[in-house]
């Protein structure tokens, strides 16, 4: 199947970048889209140069010091609420920056129940909306949003996760699944930057470029009367690479202003989600910045006094950053983890994993802002109200980015929803 | 010495400290229902009053010299209660950030609170009057994060106030003149995992002057290997202050977790120190010897102890029970 058949169907197969460059002047001009009665202009023209940033609380953030918090009950913790930007909506006192902000951007789910508390099936569920089958392994949600919304020639990465804690780094299982290793991240740990594409010092640039030169010389040559697939591939990989090679430089924040690199604070996490806002402007559609590790068994309310003011402080920046660059009527920020945490506080006043009541956020694009979807009860035990698991999640995610969330990718003859048939996105919190 | 477990209450919440009259069975408890407790020991129905004022987990709790209880929690409020009516009759903003504990002067007519704003004040037990500030511990933990100021004790003179924070710096006071005298670290209560997991835990949660004030014992929890649990050593240094000298060390290889509460007994000769992590423990070191000379587990997570030597009784506050023992001296 060619990569980019909107609806699945070969008769209506067409590349997005053959399809883009034929009708997005026009498309611009045209009163709606609806005029040429074709569902998959419209998908593509929704699809638009839309990306995504997802903030993954590793470890398991504690809705209850975050998006749900009940004060004053048995299982509120010592911990305030604040009032919110959205009238009558109180999250806790630890985000004063967010709750500053909650109705331009952010939309909140408070009505999660994913059934899984294990670090290991809850990170791999809600990196892929929904559990692999014995013979299937689903793509993540990053490689899938690299297939959907990345561009064949792109000259950067289209999928790009940041976990610099080794706890919890492979938990997720991130990969491409079915969708094979062209939509495999690029999974930077250690070093900020892409390993292997630097140009050997035993090559100089001119060198460097006189080969590349002749390289497409001869490529040219040779596709000349060749309308075949892989040969436009072989040439299109090696101008992937000449562009990665090229972005190391997105990496590199030092060549922000000090004032923007302050305004993300001092911690790794805010440089780190600095680098994502430059790889997202340079065009990359799925850039992953892990936080890692909140899985705070014992001294709970310490590790979210460090942790939660931190998060604050770097998801408002993020917004605030992506909205004067107009990236954010772009750009969807997911604020997500693999679980919440329990109600129960247990003796080392801890709180331990929980994924039958918690929270997650969706800012940006395609949101409806101030939004806030689900409710539990007193005590944060169970879903009240509007239990969704991580497939409507996922379906809002892709609903949000202008993706049907019934296309269907294919393995061999199998079509393969993008969540499994019968999940809904949750209509109450998209634009 | 041996303990004999004399009486459990049971309860719902976390009590995490108190106080008590001395020669008296009534002590108030500050609960994470937000609570003042008071309870009669020697009751058989123990439960007397309940002190409603706070907004926030209640941290600490001190008697002054005119028999009114202090407390302070996580609300940033100080409140005066009038133990008689169980009303508050004085409450303040103490502090900016979490208010961690409250300690009486010897005399009875200081009161000292510290918290999470680093800052440690001293107030007039009766008035309520703000009579200093002490300003010498770091916002900011050296990763970026907000530091943490956890307790506070007066020197058995009275003349001195030592307090101790997340990273474990240990400050001593001169109450007169509201300087510093002395200043220790302790950075092994202290641990920040830079690569793991990216966090810290730990802290110096409780500190004890020798009787003779010369000794100054600083508890918490050694270095942790995963900081998701309380896995390290409990830990208790012994300084000579005065000198910026360790003396002592002492960590459990048996029992892991905060070292929330330590009293000098025996003239100073012996430290009893209560803490825990999921579970509880008592231990009883012999200063000079420098040993372990008893260990037990406790039944639950221990947040504060008081030795009523009228009694001979030792009794523990913590996650979800009081708990009174009798000593028994002789073993």
């Amino acid at each position: 199947m060619s990569r980019n058949s909107f609806c699945g169907s070969q008769d209506h197969a067409m590349s997005r970048r053959r399809f883009l460059g034929a009708t997005t002047t026009a498309a611009a001009t045209m009163a709606g889209v609806g005029v040429f009665g074709d569902r998959a202009l419209a998908q593509a023209l929704k699809q638009k140069d839309k990306r995504v940033i997802m903030l993954w609380l590793a470890g398991g953030a504690s809705q209850l010091e975050t998006w749900d918090p009940k004060p004053g009950r048995p299982t509120g913790g010592p911990f305030f609420d604040t009032a919110t930007s959205v009238p009558g909506v109180r999250i806790s006192e630890l985000m004063p920056l967010v709750a500053a902000r909650l109705h331009r951007h952010t939309a909140l789910i408070r009505s999660l129940n994913t059934e899984n508390g294990d670090h290991g099936g809850g990170s791999v569920l809600m990196m892929r909306g929904r559990k692999n089958e014995p013979n299937l392994e689903y793509p993540d949600l990053g490689s899938i949003l690299a297939h959907e919304l990345g561009q064949a020639d792109s000259q950067v990465p289209d999928y790009v996760s940041i976990y610099s804690q080794t706890e919890g780094r492979n938990f997720s299982k991130i990969g491409p699944g079915f969708l094979g290793s062209r939509y495999a991240p690029v999974q930077l740990t250690d070093r900020m930057g892409l390993e292997n594409v630097t140009r050997p010092g035993s090559i100089s640039e001119l060198d460097h470029h006189q080969r590349a030169d002749l390289r497409s010389l001869w490529s040219q040559r040779f596709a000349r009367g060749r309308e075949n697939e892989a040969v436009g591939s072989h040439a299109t990989a090696y101008g992937r690479v000449a562009g990665l090679m090229a972005s190391d430089r997105l990496f590199d924040v030092s060549r922000e202003p000090q004032r923007v690199r302050d305004r993300y604070g001092p911690t790794q996490f805010g440089e780190h989600a600095l680098i994502a806002r430059r790889l997202i402007e340079a065009g990359v559609p799925f850039v992953r910045v892990a936080r890692a590790w909140w899985d705070s068994h014992s001294q709970n309310f310490e590790s979210h006094q460090e942790l939660v003011p931190e998060l604050d402080r770097v998801m408002s920046t993020l917004l605030d950053d992506l909205g004067e660059r107009g990236l954010l009527d772009h750009t969807l920020v997911i604020t997500t983890a693999e679980f919440g945490r329990t109600p129960q506080i247990n003796p080392s006043l801890g709180r331990d994993h929980f994924a039958t009541a918690w929270s997650s956020t969706l800012s940006g694009v395609g949101v409806n802002p101030g939004a806030v979807y689900g409710k539990t009860d007193a005590d944060g035990q169970r879903v009240a109200d509007g239990e969704v698991g991580a497939g409507e999640f996922f379906a809002t995610i892709f609903q949000a980015l202008g993706i049907d969330h019934e296309h269907e990718l294919y393995v061999g003859a199998r079509p393969i929803p993008l969540v499994n048939p019968g999940i809904e996105p949750i209509r109450e919190v998209l634009a | 010495m041996k303990l004999a477990e004399q009486r459990k209450i049971g309860r719902q919440d976390i009590l995490f400290c108190m106080a008590r009259a001395a020669d008296s069975s009534r002590v108030f408890c500050g609960s994470s229902d937000f609570k003042v407790y008071e309870l009669d020991l020697a009751a058989d129905e123990p439960a007397r009053r309940t002190f409603s004022g706070h907004r926030s987990y209640v941290t600490g709790a001190a008697l002054t010299a005119h028999g009114t209880l202090v407390t302070c929690g996580y609300d940033r409020q100080l409140v005066w209660w009038d133990v008689e009516s169980g009303k508050p009759f004085r409450r303040t903003i103490a502090h900016e950030r979490w208010a961690r504990k409250v300690a009486a002067s010897p005399d009875g007519t200081l009161v000292a609170s510290v918290a999470d704003d680093m800052v440690a004040r001293v107030w007039n037990a009766w008035t309520g009057d703000l009579l200093d500030e002490l300003r010498g511990h770091e916002p900011l933990t050296p990763q970026h994060f907000h530091s943490m100021l956890y307790t506070c004790v007066f020197s058995p003179d009275g003349e001195f106030l030592a307090t101790a924070d997340r990273v474990g710096h240990v400050v001593v006071w001169e109450l007169a003149s509201g300087n510093p005298v002395a200043t220790l670290e302790s950075p092994e209560h202290y641990t920040w995992d830079p690569r793991q997991r990216r966090r810290s835990i730990g802290g110096v949660r409780s500190l004890a002057f020798a009787p003779d004030g010369n000794l100054l014992a600083v508890g918490g929890v050694g270095q942790i290997g995963n900081v998701d649990g309380l896995g390290g050593k409990a830990l208790v240094h012994v300084y000579d202050w005065r000198r910026g000298e360790r003396t002592h060390k002492f960590e459990h290889d048996g029992h892991k977790g905060l070292v929330e509460d330590l009293h000098f007994l025996r003239d100073g000769r012996q430290l009893l120190a209560g803490g825990g992590a999921q579970k509880g423990f008592l231990l009883l070191v012999d200063v000079e010897r420098q040993e372990f000379v008893y260990d037990t587990e406790a039944p639950m997570h221990v947040h504060q102890l008081d030795l009523d030597l009228s009694t001979n009784q030792l009794i523990a506050v913590g996650h979800g029970a009081v708990v009174v023992w009798q000593m028994d001296d002789e073993a």
